[in-house]
């Protein structure tokens, strides 16, 4: 079963929500998707909904941090939002830093941040 | 003809997310794409305690309307039967230890539920069944990746004053860890092609009691004991 993640444009950022089970395949397909639509139309940030992910592990991280960076070589901005407080709990317990993107409470907030930089 | 996993999909939909009902519709292996007309009693019983211990757990404050929703839904063709089973009070389920199969990306999913709703159930706090879901999906992870299949299991401690947490042990017969890469991964310099190389460590952090054991050619053992707190 193929599957992609929609990619939504608002003013000049892209919208992900991560809605379900990321894996390696539809990771990389996201990665390079984005990294396209970044390009094409100019965006000024990226912006990952991560308020349905109940458990982030070390691997999502990876693949968050991996994204960021990427989306960061162009020239534009990573935003993780919705972050739930237990698994924020975890990820600081666990040492394990999200360091290749920025962070906002709310979609709102992380568009707020990006229309003014 | 509706089956089961459509019929409470609906109901669901928009309290709990689609990546959470398809963990939940997992466990009911083959009983959720079963038309509902074709339930048995004993299948109607099975569904809803099921169901019931998930929704409390991740529709907190409308649970009881859900569950209700969901008997009647289940019921809606022989409503006797399924009144009997779910209105009668459906007997717990047993604590017997878990022993889930972990050979795909999607077990890791089905894990990491089962050791949530687990960790809910023996009293653990919100945050401390957080941590059991990631360190389980670490396990479960390491397994897939690196032995391409194993067990994880989780049982519940238990002395005289009732359960005092939750053990995890997570085995496979992969390939183990050498003992370069060992000193490597505590020494956190391990980096891993497809993760962070930190998992391990991570699992270690977030759990009270951790022991690994690792063979070369035999396979690697890890179990973990999350205390509740008191």
């Amino acid at each position: 079963m193929e599957q992609e993640l929609p990619i939504i444009q608002i003013r000049n950022c892209l919208l992900v929500s991560i809605q379900t089970e990321l894996h390696d395949r539809l990771a990389l397909d996201l990665q390079a998707s984005l990294m396209e639509r970044v390009r094409a139309v100019n965006a000024r940030g990226v912006i990952l909904d991560v308020s349905a992910v109940e458990v982030i592990d070390s691997y999502i991280t990876r693949i968050l941090n991996d994204i960021g960076k990427s989306v960061r070589f162009m020239g534009a901005d990573c935003y993780i939002v919705g972050i739930r407080p237990a698994v924020a709990m975890t990820l600081i317990e666990m040492g394990v830093e999200l360091d290749s993107v920025s962070t906002a409470l709310s979609l709102d907030l992380a568009l707020e941040r990006l229309e003014l930089l | 003809m509706k089956t089961v996993e459509k019929e409470v999909g609906a109901i669901l939909a928009g309290t709990i997310s689609s990546i959470t009902q398809r963990s939940i519709f997992n466990r009911l292996g083959g009983l959720a794409t079963t038309p509902i007309q074709q339930l048995t009693p004993a299948d109607r019983a099975t569904i809803l305690s099921e169901l019931e211990n998930s929704v409390r757990l991740f529709a907190r404050s409308n649970s009881p309307q859900l569950i209700a929703s969901i008997t009647k839904a289940l019921s809606a063709e022989s409503g006797a039967a399924a009144a009997a089973a779910g209105g009668g009070g459906t007997a717990p389920t047993v604590a017997a230890p878990r022993q889930l199969p972990i050979e795909q990306e999607k077990d890791i999913a089905t894990a990491r539920l089962e050791a949530w709703s687990e960790a809910v159930r023996i009293g653990l706090s919100k945050f401390a069944s957080v941590k059991v879901a990631t360190a389980v999906s670490e396990l479960a992870r390491n397994i897939v990746f690196y032995a391409g299949k194993g067990f994880v299991e989780l049982r519940s401690l238990k002395d005289d004053r009732g359960v005092i947490g939750l053990q995890i042990i997570a085995t496979d017969q992969g390939p183990g860890i050498p003992a370069t890469k060992l000193d490597e991964i505590w020494a956190g310099t391990y980096k891993s092609q497809r993760g962070m190389g930190k998992g391990l460590v991570a699992v270690k952090k977030l759990v009270d009691e951790f022991q690994l054991d690792t063979r070369p050619g035999v396979g690697t053992t890890v179990t973990c004991i999350f205390r509740g707190e008191r």
